[in-house]
């Protein structure tokens, strides 16, 4: 792509084509790490960087791939970095990688990575791939955050585990929604979302 | 080049598999120290828990408050010591070959609020199951614990691990004797009353395995509990009598054979006198 757009690249999916809500992709994991803002914001991280860096390695290789392996080519690239990803959390961020548990491991299958390789890195240079996986990553990260917030805001009354509802508002009886920190509930968050946008970007209502 | 060839596909494939390899490799000689260093941050804080003991600096707090770690073997007999200062513990792999090992060194660790903290390990549903589980002064009440696993089902039977309610429901059980030790079934399945608690519904099969890892790591332990277990607090009325003062007196009661006329639970008590003469 000789006249690569920096802006509309990295924006677009984050809003025009968000992988969760318009793509509809990587909905299992996000109704798994929404509980908690924390958990959200580690595996959004995590996200971000398994893709960008995915689609950079595979960007590189894109000429040298030979054609018949190269499902099998992506798939040893995001598994290794997912597997750093995983090993470096288990280094230095040991409680979240505990909370998060098989699901760093299954970011290997997140439509998202493998499809952003397929059809945008090996097909474009490096840096317009670098910035189409992040800008993915930041799409699927930013679902997820808006999620948790409302999960762990109205199933814990909590922010990223500290109480943001006071006490007295417990004291007149409000209680928290037990529902809401069930994946059911992350799954009908998604839904407004969806609605929402679609309100809002008219073009993306079918007909 | 023809990229398209078989050879430059088997090639290119052998080649970007090597350094996927090495890459790992390198990037998980490096970390396992950092990470080794957690698990034992992580144990010693489940250990810290099943003994009621909070603290910010984990590992200064173990030191702090743990009066002896010891090693027993079956018969209840101490055959070792785990170092305090180097916050010494049994990893899941040594707990692992615990549970094969003919001649086993068990760890026990004595806290100095009075509770003691045995481990156990099994297998769960998906992967190794373990926990560790504070008992008080009569080796009999359980006051806390904590349990962990591998990969449980997130939800189902994870909560093993993180639903409160599971582990407040241990708090005040017994650890029975005979046969069975402890059950973690709905009660209508119990054949105890007080050893057990209510297993979680949807996670059959992890609350079994719970069950049974209890079971077979307090049959482990359960010569060491009669010989220790610290029966009524009240001073021995015969103890003046059997001269035998020192090590094998440590602890009032059980061991020490000789009932004590205040209270009436030692009644029980075989009179078993296996103090050192």
């Amino acid at each position: 792509m000789a006249n690569f757009d920096f802006k509309e690249t990295f924006l677009n999916p984050i809003f025009k084509g968000n992988p969760i809500s318009v793509l509809v992709l990587g909905i299992c994991s996000s109704l798994a790490v929404t509980v908690q803002l924390k958990g959200a914001f580690v595996m959004g991280l995590s996200v971000i960087i398994v893709t960008g860096l995915s689609s950079l390695i595979c960007s590189l290789l894109r000429n040298t791939i030979p054609n018949r392996i190269r499902i099998i080519v992506q798939l040893v690239v995001v598994a290794m970095m997912v597997i750093l990803v995983d090993q470096v959390l288990k280094a230095y961020a040991y409680s979240v990688s505990k909370t998060l548990s098989v699901y760093i491991g299954l970011i290997i299958t997140n439509c998202i990575v493998m499809g952003r390789i397929e059809a945008f890195a090996l097909g474009n240079k490096p840096f317009a791939s670098l910035i189409d996986g992040l800008g993915n990553g930041v799409g699927y990260a930013m679902i997820l955050v808006i999620v948790a917030f409302f999960r762990e805001l109205l199933g814990s009354g909590t922010l990223f585990g500290f109480q943001v509802i006071p006490q007295a508002v417990y004291d007149f009886g409000y209680v928290n929604n037990g529902l809401m920190i069930l994946p059911p509930m992350a799954l009908i968050l998604l839904g407004c979302i969806i609605w929402v946008q679609r309100t809002i970007q008219k073009d993306l209502q079918e007909k | 080049m023809n990229t398209n060839s078989n050879t430059y596909t088997v090639i290119y494939s052998i080649i970007l598999v090597v350094i996927v390899a090495a890459v790992l490799a390198f990037a998980a000689m490096f970390l396992k120290p950092t990470q080794d260093a957690n698990v034992k941050k992580d144990t010693i804080g489940q250990i810290l828990t099943a003994a009621t003991v909070q603290g910010e600096d984990i590992l200064a707090t173990y030191q702090q408050e743990i009066e002896a770690a010891i090693l027993v073997d079956i018969d209840g007999n101490k055959v070792g010591e785990l170092d305090i200062t180097s916050c010494e513990v049994y990893d899941n792999s040594a707990l692992k070959r615990q549970t094969i090992a003919e001649e086993k060194a068990l760890p026990v660790y004595i806290f100095k609020n009075g509770i003691t903290v045995v481990p156990c390990y099994g297998a769960g549903l998906w992967g190794p199951i373990w926990g560790y589980v504070g008992l008080e002064g009569d080796l009999k009440t359980i006051k806390a614990v904590r349990f962990d696993h591998k990969g449980e089902t997130p939800g189902l039977g994870a909560k093993i691990a993180d639903e409160p309610s599971f582990a407040e429901a241990f708090i005040g059980q017994q650890v029975g004797e005979g046969a069975v030790l402890f059950e973690v079934a709905k009660p209508a399945n119990r054949k105890t009353e007080k050893n057990g608690v209510d297993a979680i519904s949807g996670a059959t099969i992890t609350c079994q395995a719970l069950g049974k890892t209890l079971n077979q790591w307090f049959g482990f332990y359960q010569n060491y509990f009669a010989k220790n277990a610290a029966s009524c607090g009240h001073d021995c009325a015969d103890c003046s009598g059997c001269g035998h003062e020192g090590e094998g007196h440590a602890h009032k009661g059980e061991g020490h054979g000789h009932k004590c006329s205040d209270c009436s639970d030692c009644e029980e008590v075989e009179s078993d006198n296996t103090v050192e003469e």
